[in-house]
């Protein structure tokens, strides 16, 4: 395996949580051969007797699981899938295109950590669980709350949105009259202060919003529509 | 943040995990972390696959779509939810 390097064991320096000796490697069902399995903040490790091994980065891991099934040749041991390329010929390579890949989905490497201590196995799931969480991955541009798909909120404000399938804010806006639209205004600046006013709705009058009229500030109550308003109760 | 919350409301159901590499997961929601890093147990593959793994974790960032049992989600009310944490968002 030409992918196998010659390099030190992670040491406290790298943030090594935990070491696991006696283990052995699979990869892609082909062992590697036994030795010892570091577990650090940076990166996970494997060097086997002669020093040789590899390491994985955390963001390219997918998952990692615990194999309990005790049919299986291996015996219980963890799982780890990593979204890289692991070849005989080759470096690790992680998504990308190759000229005679009829695979254009990401590339999936199987490593199997086979120790012959059991009982330390929910110990080194538990160990790459927090490594794990140390690498998060890099905020986009885009804010994380919205994919392009969903709900595109700016995209509505400068009206290159589509035709919204649910109601918009811009869409209701349009149809409030001059009363409508201050209490929106009103309401608005509320939201921004506090997660408790997200419950009124524009337009429905709740104690707050009658009090909220009697601070003197003027609101148009003439309906634009002649007559729209003749039995409402307009009285605050 | 919703998210996140809305998927802490959901631990201990039965959910599909189906990840950008196009395979499946079936499994309890064990825990979620604030990056929608999932742990699932008592796992299976729903393709046919070889695994019969019961403890798995997956990177959140590795995650296309999480499939929910529809009587457990008030979908009118996350939309809205959404909506306005959105609305917050931009302001």
């Amino acid at each position: 395996m030409s992918f196998l390097k010659s390099f030190p064991p992670p040491g406290p320096a790298e943030g090594l949580l935990r070491q696991q000796p006696d283990t052995e490697a699979v990869l892609n069902g082909k062992g590697l051969g036994t030795g010892t399995l570091y577990i650090a903040e940076s990166r996970l490790s494997w060097l086997d007797g002669s020093g040789l091994g590899f390491s994985l980065e955390y963001p390219t891991i997918s998952l990692h699981a615990l194999s309990r099934d005790r049919s299986d040749c291996l015996g219980e041991h963890l799982y780890v899938m990593v979204n890289a390329k692991f070849e005989e010929s080759k470096e690790p390579v992680a998504d990308e295109e190759e000229e005679d890949s009829d695979d254009d989905v990401e590339p999936i490497t199987e490593f199997r950590f086979v120790p012959s201590d059991k009982s330390a196995l929910e110990a080194m799931f538990t160990a790459m669980c927090e490594c794990q969480a140390l690498h998060p991955d890099p905020e986009d541009e885009d804010s994380d709350d919205y994919d392009g798909e969903e709900y595109d909120v700016e995209a509505h404000e400068q009206g290159q949105g589509d035709i919204p399938t649910f109601y918009t804010y811009e869409e209701g806006l349009s149809h409030l009259t001059a009363e409508g639209q201050a209490t929106l205004e009103r309401l608005e600046g509320m939201l921004s202060q506090s997660v408790s006013s997200q419950y009124n709705m524009a337009g429905v009058r709740t104690e707050d919003s009658i009090r909220d009229y009697e601070d003197g500030m003027e609101v148009d109550t003439t309906p634009t529509v002649a007559g729209q308003f003749e039995d409402a109760d307009v009285d605050h | 943040m919703l998210f996140y919350s809305f998927f802490k409301s959901l631990v201990g159901k039965d959910v599909v995990v189906e990840l950008k590499n196009d395979l499946s997961i079936c499994g309890t929601l064990h825990s979620v972390d604030q990056y929608l890093n999932i742990k699932l147990t008592d796992i299976s593959v729903t393709d046919p696959e070889k695994y019969p793994h019961m403890n798995c974790f997956i990177r959140g960032s590795v995650v296309r779509y999480v499939q929910l049992p529809a009587d457990e989600v008030d979908t009118q009310l996350l939309q809205d939810a959404a909506r306005k944490e959105a609305l917050q968002q931009k302001q």
